[in-house]
């Protein structure tokens, strides 16, 4: 965009691009909100199940006198509602917000969008109080009830998916920003790969094949997909200045969908399925490598001689520490993968935490930037208190690390230990309280992060907030100002 | 059963066989070139103007050369109250 | 510029081959899977434990794979005397490998732990066998009631020590306790496999889905 190749009047074309901004922003409002609501009541059920969970391992005799209380049904809640409802949500959210902005126009089909994310939510209250019951379709990052309860997720997220699709032919730019790529690539991706994992008809070995076939493409073609999509807009859109190659966000999206989508049987190293299955997902996630430089340089060249933008912008503090994560949890993905590691950290909690790196530390933490930056844009507020932030940050930094550090590590003693048929099973179990404890007192950092964000975001939806006062001259626009005509604005 | 089944595969291959032949014809149209101005659609020219308290001196004076007088960012402009 | 059905169909495509990689093709591969003579189906009661199993979470703690001896120890430290193979699980849908070892692997427990009644007591609370352990206990799948109001047909679990019930009430275990012991006992994959000749691949690895 060089200044005299522009087709209209400097200031025109200016309030032209702050127009088209301003109106998708409006046009996404309702669903936005709703969404993001949705994820932030499901952010607190998710903790909550969390914490019982951590303290139940280390406390086996507390809460045990009613079934749905047990620990195996606190953990899958938990995972569930953070999974299902968080970060899904919050990514619906994002997505709903992102698309309008990036192909400068209106959100068509908002109230069929509102619509998904009502009946998203309805599966998952009805999937959740299922499993507490007991209604557990026995797969991992699957047990909601494949009839009762998933359909309705796959409609929410179709029309949800609809509702983009149709915002994106109505497309007022030519160009399609790589962030949109990944948002749309996304919503075509997850009902595939939901619909192959609750096929019924699985049995034996193929079903714990197609069972990490789906888990892993959820974590690698949904919550990824939409959270680098979201990454790629923000860290450029603070900063001031385009990504640092847009070739390498082509080489880095497709290699991702290719790569990504076999990476599942890694899961299963050593187990009963054939053994060119697991070659092949163990070189796939070699080969991750690709995809995971191609962003990585991407996100953080850009950021290079700029890092004192974290000061200044709690967004890009989230999002970058997210980005940075998304690196560390792919390398450490593509190390857990070799058959040599593999031996070793398979089966403890080393799992557990590389699981909370990519989930937590990377989706939840970009989820958050955007949730920073977005949610002032549509309330028209400020976030009331720089404080409350820099407490949430810091709560759920730490929180995040300590988790980590100390899982990761009794996670290894554990593994070496059952390694060595010399030491008994009761040494594996026993050098992993510690870590047990110590996550524990993680989860409670995490959680009081965590009431201090939706502390804050309720004063801003609650008005509790001061207006944003720029906005007031970007407000005044639609009514001050006539729109140009339809050509100016591309 | 109907997902492993051998029409399944072959319809599959089939398939990736069309997606390759797109990538390939789209190649060829041109659909890749031109790829640093996708980079900039979500950049306006405000975005490039704002002043940016981290950028150095030097930043910021090439900010200035490239896209003209600085403009003082809104509060909260970077997401957040900082 | 790029055209949106072409980044659809790309994303499509790249989805659909690992689709077809990872579960289309082992479909067609493992669908001729021999059962083995040596592996009864379960029972309707080992059925319905295993769905308590599932229902109360197991999986999430326990294991149901002895890997490959080559290259772990799972079979030295006595989980079992092979690796498993695609055999071992023709009749389990859905599968329940597991992917944690809080708990010991249980694929074998039948063999290693066949006793009802200690199976009882270790779900009743696992500390009363297992001093260390930190498995959840399961009193809700048990019922504490009078001895005077008990039938002989009541399966009783003598329970000892400070979780025993207090006087004049015993532990009687329900249909669910009754079930799920039925189905950890009837764990057991030790009979012989063994692969035919030149069941093995280039670089000399047991081929892990060949079956006599």
């Amino acid at each position: 965009m060089i200044t005299s190749a522009r087709p209209t009047p400097a200031g025109a074309h200016e309030r032209a691009d702050i127009d088209v901004r301003l109106r998708a922003d409006l046009s996404s409002r309702g669903p936005v909100l709703l969404a993001f609501g949705s994820a932030i009541v499901w952010l607190l059920v998710g903790t909550v199940f969390g914490d019982i969970a951590s303290f139940k391992l280390h406390l086996p005799d507390w809460l045990v006198q009613q079934a749905w209380l047990t620990f195996g049904r606190m953990r899958t809640v938990h995972l569930n509602a953070m999974i299902y409802g968080w970060a899904s949500l919050a990514m619906v959210g994002v997505s709903l917000w992102i698309i309008p902005r990036l192909v400068h126009t209106e959100l068509r089909y908002g109230r069929l969008a509102r619509a998904g994310i009502w009946l998203w939510n309805v599966g998952l209250v009805l999937g959740n109080l299922g499993i507490l019951a007991g209604y557990n379709d026995g797969l991992e990052w699957l047990e909601m009830h494949r009839y009762f309860a998933d359909p309705w997720l796959v409609v929410g997220g179709g029309l949800v998916g609809i509702a983009l699709l149709v915002t994106l032919m109505a497309r007022e730019v030519d160009h399609l920003y790589v962030s949109v790529w990944y948002v749309m690539a996304a919503y075509l991706w997850f009902p595939i790969i939901f619909a192959v994992g609750n096929w019924p008809g699985f049995t034996g070995v193929e079903s714990g094949a197609t069972n990490w076939f789906y888990a892993h493409n959820a974590l690698g073609l949904w919550l990824t997909a939409i959270s680098l999509g979201a990454a790629y807009y923000f860290i450029p859109k603070v900063l001031g200045r385009p990504v640092y190659s847009y070739q390498l966000s082509l080489l880095g999206f497709w290699s991702l969908a290719f790569f990504y989508a076999l990476n599942g049987m890694h899961h299963l190293v050593g187990g009963p399925i054939p053994e060119w299955m697991i070659t092949t997902s163990i070189a796939a996630s070699a080969l991750m490598l690709i995809p995971v430089l191609a962003t990585a340089v991407n996100h953080h060249i850009t950021m290079v001689g700029r890092f004192g933008a974290l000061r200044y912008s709690p967004t890009l503090r989230f999002v970058v520490l997210g980005a940075i994560a998304y690196t560390a949890v792919s390398l450490q993905g593509m190390l857990t993968a070799l058959r040599e590691v593999n031996r070793i950290t398979h089966f403890t909690q080393w799992t557990i935490a590389h699981s909370h790196v990519g989930v937590y530390a990377f989706v939840t933490f970009v989820m958050f930037g955007s949730i920073y930056y977005i949610l002032p844009r549509l309330v028209q507020r400020e976030w009331p208190s720089a404080r409350l932030i820099q407490w949430h940050f810091w709560l759920v930094l730490l929180g995040i690390a300590l988790y980590v550090i100390a899982l990761t590590v009794v996670g290894v003693r554990q593994g070496l230990a059952m390694l060595d048929p010399q030491v008994s099973f009761q040494r594996s179990v026993e050098v992993t309280i510690p870590g047990l404890v110590a996550r524990s007192v993680a989860a409670l950092a995490l959680t009081a992060g965590h009431l201090v964000f939706v502390w804050h975001y309720w004063l801003m939806v609650r008005g509790r907030a001061p207006a944003r006062e720029t906005l007031v001259f970007h407000e005044a626009r639609p009514i001050l100002y006539e729109p140009e005509p339809e050509g100016a604005l591309r | 059963m109907f997902p492993s089944s051998l029409a399944v595969v072959l319809t599959g291959l089939l398939l990736g066989g069309v997606a390759l032949a797109a990538f390939f014809w789209a190649w060829r149209r041109g659909c890749f070139r031109d790829l640093e101005a996708q980079s900039r659609v979500i950049l306006d020219d405000r975005d490039y103007r704002l002043v940016r308290p981290w950028e150095t001196p030097q930043q910021r004076a090439e900010r200035e050369l490239r896209h003209g007088a600085a403009e003082p960012p809104a509060p909260g402009e970077w997401g957040g109250a900082a | 510029m790029m055209r949106v059905w072409l980044l659809l169909l790309g994303a499509l495509a790249t989805v659909g081959f690992a689709f077809i990689v990872l579960v289309a093709v082992p479909g067609v591969m493992l669908q001729d899977v021999p059962r083995p003579a040596q592996l009864q189906p379960y029972t309707a009661e080992q059925a319905r434990g295993r769905e308590v199993y599932i229902a109360n979470g197991c999986v999430y703690c326990h294991s149901q794979q002895i890997r490959d001896p080559a290259f772990t120890t799972d079979v030295q430290r006595g989980w079992g005397n092979r690796a498993t193979v695609p055999a071992d699980y023709v009749y389990d849908r859905p599968h329940l490998l597991g992917t944690m070892r809080t708990g010991p692997d249980l694929i074998n427990v039948g063999q290693r732990l066949p006793d009802e009644g200690w199976q009882l007591l270790h779900l009743y609370n696992p500390r009363t066998v297992v001093p260390w352990s930190i498995m959840p206990a399961y009193p809700y799948l048990f019922a504490v009631r009078d001895s005077a109001s008990v039938g002989p047909d009541a399966r009783v679990i003598a329970v000892p020590g400070k979780y025993a019930p207090p006087p004049g009430r015993v532990v009687v275990a329900t249909p669910d306790a009754m079930a799920l012991a039925a189905y950890l006992i009837s764990l057991k994959r030790d009979y012989p496999v063994t692969a035919p000749a030149g069941a093995r691949d280039s670089a000399g690895r047991r081929v892990a889905h060949t079956m006599p």
